[in-house]
């Protein structure tokens, strides 16, 4: 009697330690599977994984060897403060449009091209490519390109910047 | 379907150690797989009314984890699965709450970033404080507080990682530049933590630490460079912690020779012995107590964890040692299941920040989920003597409660990262 018991007890412990495996293998198999069919799913890019991608970030290496200069976010309804905008040798446009390389979508004050940061020989030159509201420096209005100096706080829009070197 | 597995993986288990051990342990057990499903179900539905477009697969395999390990823990003791099971209900009550306040936007927490910075280093430092903090088996990292005993590094890390992923995101472009001046809060606050780490004798946790702290940096700035030079200092920092503690030349010394053929010095009793009756008795017991287990394992509550005069076999088996008791019983199929979920869980963590819109939900995930996947790989890649071995928990699996309540905060916020980026991408 004993013996056939301690019998059962093996069969029974035995099925029981299958099945726990089979459930745990379904529980992985049922995730792998809805993991497959994300993969067909509008792909994130890889750019995407990091915050910066390493072109952005080769870039910033560089500017920070020319030491052009770059912009600070003091106020804006479209860009976060504090941010930091690196002038390379390119220039930079801003505007309210998306083509921009600063867009200002949120800034109502701003036109859809607004101005233009121009790094020349003997530095960084801002210039109002036919704004509506206009584009001032600490204040006062620009009429003609103008050479910035480190600390000049630049106003499109509804945008503050402060350049800095 | 995933909560019929996990409630049905549940009670297999727990019925598979009570018919295994009838002479240990009464029928009340398998009200603990009753109890358990209870709690599960609680945190599911709490999870679909605060946040309803997280990762559904999350809180499954957090379940499913949990359940494997709180039912091993009863099959080697237990009363200390009835202080699991409570461990896990203030659990699943934190994970809860932080669900509850943060549900609308947890982006504010960006804004005390420096008040987690600080704190985390404060949590580090309570253990090194005299009168409430305590040494268990040669690390300072428990405080005492009457009856109550915890690690505050488990939350730390937490903490951590919030504090980094503000910081990073918002300094991100200057980091990327490479300018030392910019570097200096996060030394600063980094230069604390490790500190207090290394004061604490806490090894395993000051490694998980600077891992979680490069992998954060890399993934903010892009630059490989600072990965290579983090690299450089530790391995400099490993050369030097060598050559100073004698407690890690041990360590080493375990990991790479485990079995002598002649008696050596040992420490424990001043005698003359083999290493593997001595120093490496722990390493040595639970590689044995793995090869035992062979593929498919002893089935629960069969394995083999006392001596023949009834002592424990292993030391530390639920807490530490848990993949070995777990390799045993459920073999080499079942713990490569269990590693899999793991890599599952982690996998989807990665998915939830390649998803995220904005940096600092990216950042936070990111180092949570790594922080998760490095330190499983620090505990059952010691375990298998693939590097030194540093005791430190296995998530949500082993027995402990700083690590099973911060985990589910971690859970949490992995949760909460998700819903807001399927919700921002429209997706159910």
């Amino acid at each position: 009697m004993i013996a056939a018991g301690s019998v059962q007890i093996e069969e029974v412990l035995l099925a029981l330690k299958i099945a726990f495996l089979i459930l745990l293998y379904l529980f992985i198999w049922r995730i792998v599977r809805t993991a497959r069919r994300e993969v067909s799913e509008p792909q994130v890019s890889a750019d995407d994984s990091m915050l910066l991608t390493p072109e952005q970030a080769r870039e910033l290496r560089l500017a920070a060897a020319k030491k052009i200069g770059k912009l600070v976010v003091v106020k804006s309804p479209a860009l976060d403060e504090e941010s930091e905008l690196p002038l390379d040798s390119v220039g930079l446009t801003v505007g309210r449009d998306g083509e921009n390389d600063i867009p200002l979508p949120g800034d109502t004050f701003a036109s859809a091209e607004h101005a233009r940061f121009d790094p020349r020989g003997d530095g960084v030159w801002l210039e109002d490519v036919g704004s509506t509201n206009g584009t001032y420096v600490n204040g006062v209005k620009l009429k003609r390109p103008k050479r910035l100096e480190p600390g000049d706080i630049v106003k499109i829009g509804e945008t503050d910047f402060r350049f800095e070197r | 379907m995933t909560l019929i597995a996990v409630g049905a993986l549940t009670a297999v288990g727990f019925a598979s150690v009570y018919i295994a051990r009838q002479s240990v342990i009464s029928a009340a057990s398998l009200s603990y797989a009753g109890v358990f499903l209870g709690l599960y179900l609680l945190a599911h539905i709490v999870a679909r009314v605060t946040v309803p477009h997280a990762d559904p697969y999350l809180l499954p395999m957090a379940g499913l984890l949990t359940a494997v390990g709180v039912t091993e823990i009863y099959r080697l003791d237990p009363t200390d699965a009835f202080r699991q099971g409570m461990w896990i209900v203030i659990g699943v009550a934190l994970f809860s709450l932080t669900l509850f306040i943060l549900r609308r936007d947890y982006r504010r927490l960006e804004g005390y970033r420096y008040l987690f910075g600080l704190g985390a280093v404060a949590l580090l430092a309570l253990p090194a404080l005299p009168g409430i903090g305590a040494t268990i088996n040669g690390a300072r990292l428990w405080v005492k507080l009457g009856p109550l005993q915890f690690q505050p590094g488990e939350l730390a890390k937490i903490m951590l990682i919030i504090f980094l992923a503000g910081y990073l995101r918002e300094k991100r472009e200057v980091l990327a530049q490479g300018r030392l001046k910019d570097f200096g809060p996060l030394l600063v606050i980094w230069g604390c933590a490790m500190l207090v780490l290394v004061e604490t004798k806490d090894l395993g946790s000051a490694l998980l630490f600077f891992g979680i702290f490069l992998v954060m940096l890399y993934v903010a700035t892009s630059r490989l460079l600072f990965v290579g030079i983090g690299l450089a200092l530790f391995l400099v920092g490993a050369v030097a912690v060598y050559e100073l503690v004698s407690r890690v030349r041990d360590r080493v010394t375990i990991w790479l020779h485990p079995w002598t053929e002649h008696a050596v010095y040992c420490a424990q009793s001043g005698k003359l012995d083999l290493r593997q009756n001595c120093a490496s008795y722990q390493l040595t017991k639970s590689l044995y107590s793995i090869a035992n287990g062979h593929y498919g394992g002893t089935g629960l509550g069969k394995g083999t964890f006392t001596t023949t005069d009834g002592g424990a076999l292993i030391p530390y088996l639920n807490t530490d040692f848990i993949y070995s008791a777990l390799a045993q019983e459920l073999g080499l199929i079942g713990v490569s299941a269990l590693v899999m979920v793991f890599m599952l869980f982690v996998m989807r963590g990665f998915r939830i920040s390649l998803l995220a819109s904005d940096g600092f939900s990216k950042l936070v995930a990111v180092g949570l989920t790594f922080g998760f996947a490095l330190q499983t790989f620090i505990i059952v890649g010691g375990i298998l003597r693939i590097i030194p071995l540093t005791g430190i928990t296995l998530p949500f699996v082993s027995y402990g409660g700083s690590s099973v309540v911060s985990n589910f905060v971690l859970l949490a916020g992995l949760m909460l990262v998700s819903n807001r980026a399927n919700a921002l991408r429209g997706v159910e």
